[in-house]
């Protein structure tokens, strides 16, 4: 995987690790504590304390919620892109949940359900599946006209119009949308762990702060952001597949 | 291929269409009536926006007309829009194949569709792409084939549904010119063969008098300037009709109502 980074890529993570290293090294003489930038071996315990459950706990509610996100996101899409009327009313709806900070939305989920996991996916649904419609049904409506017009011309059910049609056609833009709520989830996951949530990476970045471990939160957050960019590379790796029509 | 059974019967029709921005109306097809016999090769000839393509939205179903009516067997291709599904196939200006499906994929489309079953779907679009000199192609994509292979295709996916009447708007005018007349002989070919009812929708005259048994042509609106059968068309009295259908096509000829 390292091998495949680009050659700058890894000269600046490189160059950041040294900075940090020295930066931990010279903090003390500053005034600033010794515990505010931990040395990388500080850190490199930590990361060897990582508990594999709290990452698979988390990786699980963010593939799930993003599932139900994309089908709930897409059968919105669908029901706007065939009634005019329909989009009318729940345009702003969607509009107005985009809009909600996703601490609101956190807020109102602990007011509301009892159930911790139903709160963390309700958090990430209702963040997720408003960006999952919109882009859904912008790329539908961008569908090529003429290709809309030759399915048309052999009558196919509005099942088939979609299955054949809209959802090949939509493919490109729906890994797009894909790639920017994973980003999303993965950040809205471990807030929305932070509150009442006894597992998951975000509990453990709430532990880690109660103990004031800037290497623990370190060690998780460095977690968090290589789970996402595999994430990603497996979404590319789709995609390379998926679409390999456009190549 | 289902042999036509049905005359298609277009009586008074008119389209006409508001313009959302301005609000103005244009009278795309004006009291047309014109009866096409089953079986029968027929070239629609007019200039650029003289309301064929809006007759070929109609025809396919795809529009509904202001006034007037077309009938096929007692039905409209509009109205009971869903007893046309595997009656009507259609040949665009562009091929309009689907850039995610292969060749073969794209033949089988319509089949898919109309619900054929599977094992008859691949056989039957691999007997037409066979047909149309494609079968080294049925896994290549659109994008790995020439302009006059992906038109191929789409002939192929027109003729595979088995269609009873054949609708063909420009169809091969955005080829070079080789290639199209080679195309334009397979569609003539195949119609007769499965006799199939065609119209062909087409600006050049030479196209529509190398495909049609009857040529019509239309001035604005539609408006029906002549009729003509191939077969009368080099008797000597025709010879200044001949003449005025050809004046009529040039770009600024005013409409003259020909016959």
């Amino acid at each position: 995987m390292i091998s495949s980074l680009p050659r700058e890529t890894i000269i600046s993570i490189v160059l950041f690790a040294v900075a940090w290293q020295i930066m931990s090294y010279l903090a003390p003489s500053l005034g600033i504590p010794a515990f505010a930038i931990p040395g990388l071996g500080r850190i490199a315990q930590s990361l060897a304390k990582i508990t594999p459950l709290d990452v698979a706990v988390t990786l699980g509610r963010v593939l799930l919620s993003l599932v139900v996100s994309f089908v709930i996101g897409l059968l919105v899409a669908m029901l706007m892109y065939l009634s005019e009327s329909i989009e009318k009313y729940l345009r702003p709806m969607v509009r107005i949940l985009m809009a909600v900070p996703v601490v609101s939305w956190i807020l109102f989920a602990v007011l509301w359900f009892k159930g911790v996991e139903f709160r963390i996916v309700f958090v990430l649904v209702v963040v997720c599946a408003p960006v999952f419609t919109v882009d859904a049904l912008d790329n539908m409506r961008e569908v090529s006209r003429d290709l809309k017009q030759m399915i048309r011309s052999f009558r196919p059910t509005p099942f088939q119009f979609f299955h054949k049609l809209m959802l090949p056609a939509i493919t490109p833009g729906i890994i797009t949308s894909w790639k920017i709520t994973l980003s999303l989830a993965i950040r809205v996951v471990t807030i929305a762990e932070l509150v009442g949530a006894v597992t998951g990476i975000g509990h453990q970045l709430s532990v880690a702060q109660e103990l004031f471990s800037v290497a623990d939160v370190f060690a998780w957050t460095l977690v968090l952001v290589v789970l996402l960019f595999l994430l990603e590379a497996l979404l590319v790796r789709l995609e390379t597949r998926v679409l390999r029509w456009r190549a | 291929m289902t042999a036509a059974s049905a005359p298609i019967e277009i009586a008074g029709l008119r389209k006409v269409f508001r313009q959302t921005t301005s609000g103005q109306s244009i009278t795309a097809i004006d009291q047309l009536s014109l009866r096409i016999e089953p079986g029968e090769l027929i070239a629609i000839v007019g200039k650029t926006g003289c309301g064929k393509s809006t007759l070929f939205d109609l025809l396919i179903g795809l529009e509904h007309p202001t006034a007037g009516s077309i009938t096929i067997g007692g039905k409209t291709p509009y109205d009971d829009f869903n007893a046309f599904r595997g009656k009507i196939a259609t040949i665009f200006q562009q091929d309009r194949l689907f850039p995610w499906r292969s060749a073969l994929d794209n033949v089988k489309l319509p089949l898919e569709l109309i619900g054929i079953a599977e094992d008859i779907q691949h056989e039957r679009a691999m007997t037409w792409l066979k047909r149309l000199g494609l079968e080294k192609f049925a896994n290549a994509y659109p994008r790995e084939l020439s302009g006059g292979m992906r038109q191929r295709v789409a002939i192929a996916r027109a003729f595979a549904v088995q269609p009873e009447i054949l609708l063909a708007d420009e169809s091969f005018s955005a080829l070079d010119e080789v290639t199209a007349n080679e195309l334009r002989k397979t569609f003539v070919e195949l119609a007769r063969e499965f006799k199939s009812t065609a119209i062909l929708i087409t600006h050049q005259l030479e196209e529509a008098m190398a495909v049609g048994d009857r040529i019509v042509v239309f001035g604005k609106s539609a408006a029906l300037l002549a009729d003509v059968r191939m077969a009368d068309w080099d008797r000597a009295d025709y010879a200044l009709l001949r003449e005025a259908i050809q004046n009529t096509l040039q770009a600024n000829a005013p409409d003259a109502r020909l016959k």
